[in-house]
């Protein structure tokens, strides 16, 4: 019996050992060029795109072509499928989301207008978004449990909508004094990014601040943020141009990519993103592309 | 022999005597002693070793050097070489040049300073008049470092605090107070009317006034829920309004009212009520950009001379960097003849790497290259095989 035990205890030793190299391995496999979303396949080469939205349930990413006034939307794999230019009604696009409805949402920067797009119904119409007297000046959004999460430009602050697009609350920073850039909505509440502050900070649900980490010191210019599989945080510096990763405490990790026109490299990048499938993907509005990088 | 008695006198000299000795007796039988003298003297000269700086036989720089510039001085000033690099750094500390403002050997002033504090200053910031009208005592006596601080710090404009604070340091709060009846609200924001250094107005403030400041207060500080916000200014600037409306602007900064990040609402020293020049107002902000082509070999005279708004919208563009135009039509409005005759450029021409149109900016980088004409590899090889791979 204590021969079986031995070796019992042996055997899971040498499993939790072979586990820790594959994972270890795994962990310090850099990132890689796994896939370019262009315009090749639309004929048409797309010019600053300023946002990618993944629709997980249908396996597709959308790429706002905000210079060409459409959407694009490519496989799982990365194959181009579709060009939607909304009849040409689109002004500048800038990023959107898909409610349950199926009903596209998009923010148009050229008439500030959060625009439905509902294709089965053949309907664009422009919503104003106001607050009180206020006209909020729209930009980045995310969608989640039927709320509009909008960021207003002009405040720095994140806008929640209801259905019917009126302002149910707020998600202020008030540790962030020239207001949020980016913010992510992930399981466990929001990460929001504040450039001039180069802070990156995390409110749970309610948008109560649970707490903030200075990038300063490794990023210049930091525009965009993503929060990855693990749980690191991943901040995207423009400038750089490259991307900075920070544990949950703030702890700088390492940063990777660099400045460049060839694959895998960065120009003017502005926003970045986890898809479902564990790919980073990077929207270069310089390259007019977005590239995805897997490990 | 005789030789080797020479070796064995200079060995036994270089053993019995230290190293200043050796300075005061070598170096001065050629180099007249007086000349080094004065009333602040450089540590290791006082100390009589001029080779801590210098190599007596042979060495790579001008004036037998042991190394170049700041390097030199940071041989020994290393403490100063991390401090230097923090915020916003003076321009020739960035570019490493100590000897701008200071002298390596002796000075009649502290610090090693080239000239008295004040001459030093305006030797580059000759654009700033001496004298104003009404000027401020401490610009007036030449007294720079009472606001600012000569190398680096965290604060705007070199201040040695928030401006508030600086002008705090001089200025009682309750004086300030009787002469600010009537202000509506907390005083607060001195810069925001008064020009530090000095103004046709008396109590310094700024020649130009926002037209709505020169009528009095009440037009924006009266009016409810709005005052303040952006939105007060941009219900009459509606150009400018219109103009935020689009893929980038500027439509960002610190505080409530956006606007403020760049302008004045009361006062200012020119028509824009720009809180500085163009290059501090973008400095604020793009102090990355500004300080990673500053010391760029080759720049863009607009580039050089801080005129950011002759190439970039201000307040919104729809394009990248926010340009004024495309990365053609922006810089053919003064190259024109390369606007005819070039490297084909165009909607209809395609960098390979990309598939994006080749502009002009494809391969110049104005702001600012180690490469002529700004490129942005090298134009013997490197940039054109970054497209024509075959060749």
């Amino acid at each position: 019996m204590k021969y079986v035990k031995n070796i019992l205890s042996q055997s899971a030793l040498l499993a939790v050992s072979i586990f820790m190299v594959a994972t270890t391995s795994l962990a310090a496999e850099p990132w890689a060029w796994k896939a370019t979303l262009d315009g090749a396949g639309s004929g048409q080469a797309i010019v600053m795109p300023t946002a990618l939205y993944i629709d997980a349930e249908r396996q597709r990413y959308y790429v706002i072509d905000s210079g060409n006034n459409r959407l694009l939307s490519y496989s799982q794999e990365g194959n181009f499928l579709l060009a939607f230019a909304a009849e040409g009604k689109l002004q500048i696009p800038y990023d959107m989301v898909r409610d349950n409805a199926d009903v596209i949402w998009v923010v148009e920067k050229g008439r500030n207008s959060l625009t439905s797009i509902n294709i089965k119904a053949k309907e664009i119409l422009t919503h104003i978004i106001k607050d009180g007297s206020r006209t909020l000046v729209l930009d980045r959004i995310d969608y989640k449990d039927s709320i509009f999460y909008i960021l207003d430009k002009e405040t720095g602050q994140i806008a929640l909508l209801n259905s019917d697009l009126t302002v149910k609350s707020w998600i202020s920073c008030a540790e962030c004094t020239s207001g949020i850039v980016d913010f992510k909505l992930v399981n466990d509440g929001i990460w929001a990014l504040d450039l001039l502050d180069k802070k990156v900070v995390q409110f749970d649900h309610d948008g109560k601040l649970i707490k903030n980490f200075d990038v300063g010191q490794t990023l210049e210019f930091p525009v965009s943020l993503a929060i990855g599989p693990a749980g690191n945080i991943y901040v995207l510096d423009r400038h750089a141009p490259a991307i900075a990763v920070f544990d949950t405490e703030g702890s700088f990790k390492y940063t990777f990519l660099a400045k460049g026109w060839g694959r895998g490299e960065l120009y003017f990048p502005i926003e970045i993103l986890f898809d479902p499938w564990g790919g980073l993907c990077v929207v270069e509005e310089g390259n007019g592309r977005v590239e995805v990088f897997g490990r | 022999m005789l030789n080797y008695y020479r070796i064995f006198v200079i060995s036994w000299l270089a053993i019995a005597f230290p190293i200043a000795a050796a300075a005061d007796t070598v170096c001065f039988q050629c180099h007249k002693k007086e000349a080094f003298s004065g009333k602040v003297v450089h540590q290791p000269l006082a100390k009589g070793q001029c080779g801590a700086c210098h190599n007596p036989h042979v060495a790579h720089f001008k004036g037998l050097l042991e190394a170049e510039g700041s390097a030199l001085c940071f041989s020994c000033h290393a403490k100063e070489e991390n401090a230097f690099k923090q915020g916003m750094v003076h321009q020739p500390v960035r570019s490493g040049q100590c000897l701008a403002c200071h002298v390596p050997h002796s000075s009649s002033r502290s610090g090693l300073l080239k000239e008295q504090l004040s001459a030093t200053c305006f030797g580059c910031h000759d654009k700033l008049p001496q004298k104003f009208q009404y000027t401020h005592s401490p610009y007036a006596q030449g007294q720079c470092y009472s606001c600012h601080r000569p190398h680096q710090s965290v604060f705007g404009e070199l201040l040695k605090d928030e401006p508030d604070k600086v002008c705090l340091s001089c200025h009682k709060s309750q004086d300030l107070q009787k002469g600010h009846l009537n202000y509506p609200g907390t005083l607060r924001n001195c810069l925001s009317c008064h020009n530090p250094h000095g103004s046709s107005r008396k109590g310094i403030v700024r020649d130009i006034l926002h037209a709505p400041f020169a009528q009095g207060c009440k037009e924006c500080h009266d009016k409810g829920e709005i005052q303040g916000s952006t939105q007060s200014c941009l219900r009459c600037h509606e150009k400018v309004a219109t103009g935020m409306l689009a893929r980038h602007s500027h439509l960002t900064g610190k505080g409530e009212n956006k606007c403020v990040a760049c302008h004045s609402p009361h006062a200012g020293n020119e028509k824009n009520l720009l809180k500085g020049s163009q290059l501090q107002v973008c400095r604020s902000c793009h102090n990355d950009t500004i300080a990673r082509y500053e010391n760029k070999l080759y720049r863009h005279p607009k580039a050089k001379e801080g005129t950011c708004i002759n190439c970039h919208e201000v307040h919104g563009s729809n394009r990248i960097a926010m340009l004024r135009a495309d990365g053609n039509a922006i810089c053919t409005r003064c190259h024109e003849t390369q606007g005819k005759f070039t490297h084909p450029v165009g909607e209809k021409v395609v960098d390979v790497r990309t598939g994006q149109m080749v502009t002009c900016v494809t391969c110049h980088l104005p702001m600012g290259s180690d490469f002529k004409y700004e490129l942005i590899y090298s134009g013997s090889k490197d940039l054109c095989i970054q497209c024509h791979k075959r060749y």
